[in-house]
């Protein structure tokens, strides 16, 4: 019983504050936590939309360049940054037939390094 | 006092919250966008291999592509054939197509807003052609 004029907590008081700003401390770091692994998610979106614009360019500028003066076959040379994986024109693909309508799509594949896929088709044509 | 922590804490979370969301929708956006000028890409390669077969005054002046995007791609074509001379002063036939690509949502694809918009010449002129080239492609939007 808390006599007239005391002033200060009672014990229950206190751990009940304690109790409330672990928690909410708690949440922040978790909430902290999610977002800070959502801009990493974010950020290796972005590389990855990167080597797929990139690896789309070197397969066609391959067909562009080895599809000249009667060569049948195209090899894309492409180095993917460390931990992404892509797959799209096997090595020695046959070149696109120049009347033949309509174009192939071809399907490139980009996986980044937490495993995330991202797929995309393109057309190629002999020039 | 209370009032004024709750407050802050709500504050903090929702940013946080906020700042997670925009980053996936952003990451979303960026897909579709990419998308969409390859399936517009596509298109053009696509008109491009038809129009070599056609002379200069195309029987058709357009396809439809949904090939890649599953909305679709619609490619509207103009040629002109002047005759232009070289360094060495022989004159012949230069044919020149302008494609461009839009979404197929459009009756015809105004090149103001269009998605990619290429300039081709094709040699020869006329007959079979055994050249093409790219003159400019740009992707507006």
């Amino acid at each position: 019983m808390r006599a007239r004029g005391d002033v200060g907590e009672t014990l229950i008081e206190v751990l009940f504050t304690i109790v409330i700003v672990s928690l909410t401390v708690a949440s922040l770091l978790s909430s902290l936590g999610t977002v800070s692994r959502a801009g990493a998610a974010h950020r290796s979106g972005v590389q990855a939309d990167v080597v797929m614009r990139n690896y789309a360019e070197a397969t066609k500028a391959a067909v562009q360049q080895q599809c000249v003066g009667g060569a049948s076959t195209f090899t894309v040379v492409y180095q993917q940054p460390d931990g992404f994986a892509v797959t799209g024109a096997a090595t020695g693909s046959a070149c696109p037939i120049t009347t033949a309508v309509p174009l192939t799509p071809l399907q490139l594949k980009v996986t980044d390094p937490q495993g995330r896929q991202l797929t995309m088709f393109i057309k190629l044509r002999t020039p | 006092m209370a009032i004024g922590f709750v407050l802050m804490v709500g504050a903090i979370g929702a940013g946080l919250a906020g700042l997670a969301t925009t980053g996936l929708n952003s990451r979303n956006n960026l897909e579709t966008v990419r998308n969409r000028e390859y399936a517009a890409d596509g298109a053009i390669e696509e008109a491009i291999t038809q129009v070599r077969g056609y002379a200069c005054t195309p029987a058709i002046t357009s396809l439809v592509d949904t090939s890649i995007d599953s909305t679709g791609i619609r490619v509207d074509w103009s040629s002109t054939c002047p005759f232009v001379t070289a360094s060495d002063e022989t004159r012949y036939l230069q044919r020149n197509v302008i494609f461009s690509a839009c979404e197929s949502t459009v009756a015809v694809c105004d090149p103001t807003k269009a998605i990619i918009q290429a300039q081709v010449n094709f040699e020869p002129a006329t007959g079979a052609v055994t050249k093409t080239f790219i003159q400019s492609w740009s992707v507006k939007r």
